[in-house]
């Protein structure tokens, strides 16, 4: 027989007192547990949706006018191309992706068309909606949802993929929706632009959007047909949500003195505010269970330590020291918080599992990450609500049994 | 000699003044003695008992075991004291009741690093077998009766391989046959394994199985 055995032997002895002492824990750490299972699916389905929605972040110069948006890089005042390689150069985290664009109105057949030059792989990424049209690739991962990589941050930073251009040909372009019926063009045609031939590659799907009045071609062909070299009017750029709530704009307009950086605040602070808002509740109940959970363990061990008084102080008089009993009661503990994390845990996932689908309409897996979390909770409240009571039960007389009936 | 007690006093504060638990009390115990402490209720006895296990502080005096000063001895000092040198018997036996007889017995062994498991299991066992209990050793407490109950604390007391026991009125809860019963089991072990006894008794016929008698009237050692 050892210390841990005589711990357990105690344990088995207090069935319903134990069932009391952890229920709280144990419905405390199911509670995260499932809110966190449920959060951490929404936030990632959050953010794909809103990743669906586009670029959140525009990189205009000084003195551009960001009444709307969508236009804002129409005949705007331009900036140097190099900016972008400054951007995907620096060590700011968060940018998933960049759409350096210049834009000007010109006439094409004796109609007004917007004309946008772009880099095709970076404009291709953010504009998924062109993504789904099956025109390019596959579908772009969500900037902003936990990834296997770096659930913590919750975004990508890959620079290589910040930096893969050049897939369109100079001779062609893409023309949008509307722009394609003004100039009565199909895939396969010819059309002149700015005195240049350009071979129409595809014409682009409706998006409800300024895009729709767009033709696009290549950023340096753009450039040269318009002499603007080396310059662009906008840099689009798909930014996470938790790194701009984290700074992101700021940390660019200090690498882009001479620039305006904005967002479209409206996407951003929903996906910001919703994020936040799962965070908020995870820590509430945090904050709820170190304490409902802490006092409830704690008053289940100072029961338990009353009851066991006359034992306690037969092991003092027997030789057993205050550290041996200091290290009984926290043994104790430690294993209700175990026994708490773990049963938390598988309730709070099939909390989760069962009440996601009903009541986010989100399809919910088990996260084996989640018991690390659960135990480290559990242990933690457990040990921390036993320190008072294991310190008094040092204390008591080791004469507790002289004498006594 | 074993334990040396030097003039100790013991005074209470009591909301009707001091009281005097123990005044000047002196009195030598040589290794193998059977000493009975005896006196009427309330005489210091067991005041003086948990004095000499360092389990409550004298208020003056001196307590030697061998060259260990008992009284000046630091709560971990004193610790290591009772576990390496001292077996209690008590009058409500005191057994942790969710142990079995054999994990009772074996209990102060959880705390020593110098035997094996297969030692401590062995020493158990010869102790219930010494006891005549080995056959009930996986009974708890609650099935077995107040004289085998007593009998198993008897076995843990030795079990620590003490140079004294301090029994406090271990027949107080026994009837007639069943302690002459234990007290033939303590005064075979006094004189078998030569473990120094002392025992606080308020029975004249338990005190004569010491052969030193200590009197206590009202905190003073009369005899």
């Amino acid at each position: 027989m050892n210390i841990n055995k005589l711990v357990w032997h105690e344990f088995k002895q207090h069935k319903s007192q134990l069932t009391s002492g952890l229920l709280a824990i144990t419905l405390g750490v199911a509670v995260i547990v499932g809110i966190r299972s449920v959060s951490v699916v929404s936030e990632k389905a959050v953010a794909v949706n809103l990743d669906n929605l586009g670029a959140n972040i525009l990189v205009l110069p000084q003195g551009s006018n960001v009444d709307n948006y969508y236009s804002a890089d129409i005949d705007a005042p331009t900036f140097p191309e190099e900016y972008v390689e400054r951007i995907a150069s620096s060590t700011i985290a968060g940018v998933d992706n960049m759409s350096p664009k210049l834009t000007r109105r010109i006439m094409v057949n004796n109609q007004k068309i917007v004309l946008t030059g772009i880099l095709p792989k970076n404009e291709l990424a953010s504009k998924p909606i062109w993504q789904n049209s099956g025109l390019f690739g596959s579908q772009l991962q969500a900037s902003c949802g936990p990834s296997p990589s770096n659930q913590t941050l919750g975004y990508k930073d890959e620079k290589l993929q910040r930096k893969s251009i050049d897939s369109i040909s100079s001779d062609d372009c893409l023309v949008g929706y509307s722009a394609a019926r003004l100039l009565n063009l199909k895939e396969g045609d010819k059309t002149t632009i700015e005195g240049k031939l350009f071979n129409v590659v595809k014409i682009l799907p409706e998006t409800g959007t300024i895009d729709d009045d767009r033709i696009f071609a290549h950023l340096h062909t753009v450039q040269n047909l318009l002499g603007i070299k080396s310059q662009v009017s906008a840099i689009e750029i798909m930014g996470c949500c938790n790194a701009i709530s984290e700074g992101l704009l700021s940390k660019l307009r200090n690498i882009l003195p001479d620039t305006k950086v904005t967002t479209i605040g409206q996407i951003v602070t929903t996906q910001i505010q919703t994020n936040k808002m799962m965070n908020k509740v995870s820590y509430i109940f945090l904050i709820i269970i170190v304490f409902v959970g802490g006092i409830s363990i704690g008053n289940f061990m100072w029961a338990n330590i009353n009851e066991r008084k006359k034992e306690i102080g037969m092991l003092r008089m027997i030789g057993f020291s205050k550290i041996v009993i200091y290290r009984m009661l926290l043994t104790k503990a430690l294993l209700l918080g175990i026994i708490g994390g773990i049963i938390g845990y598988v309730l709070g996932t099939l909390a989760g599992v069962w009440l996601g689908p009903q009541l986010a309409n989100l399809s919910v897996n088990p996260i084996p990450g989640l018991i690390g979390l659960s135990l480290l909770i559990s242990v933690s409240v457990s040990i921390i609500g036993s320190l008072i009571p294991a310190y008094l039960a040092g204390k008591i007389e080791p004469f507790s049994n002289m004498q006594e009936a | 000699m074993i334990l040396n007690v030097n003039n100790i006093t013991k005074k209470y504060n009591h909301i009707d003044g001091v009281v005097d638990a123990l005044n000047n009390v002196s009195f030598q115990v040589d290794k193998g003695d059977f000493v009975t402490i005896t006196g009427s209720s309330g005489s210091g006895k067991t005041t003086l008992l948990l004095s000499l296990a360092g389990l409550i502080k004298i208020t003056s005096g001196e307590i030697y075991f061998n060259d260990f000063r008992v009284d000046l001895a630091s709560d971990k000092k004193l610790s290591e004291y009772r576990k390496n040198n001292i077996g209690f018997v008590m009058q409500s036996f005191a057994l942790v009741p969710y142990l079995t007889a054999m994990e009772n017995v074996l209990l102060p062994l959880v705390i020593t690093n110098h035997h094996s498991k297969s030692d401590k299991y062995t020493k158990a066992s010869e102790l219930l077998n010494l006891v005549g209990l080995f056959n009930r050793r996986n009974h708890l407490p609650k099935e077995l009766s107040a004289g085998q109950q007593q009998r198993v604390a008897i076995a843990r007391s030795l079990v620590n391989n003490p140079s004294i026991i301090f029994a406090d009125e271990p027949t107080g809860n026994l009837d007639p046959a069943l302690s002459v019963d234990i007290l033939n089991l303590l005064k075979n072990i006094n004189v078998d394994n030569k473990v120094t006894m002392l025992m606080v008794t308020h029975s004249p016929q338990a005190a004569e199985y010491g052969n030193k008698i200590i009197k206590l009237s009202d905190g003073h050692l009369i005899s």
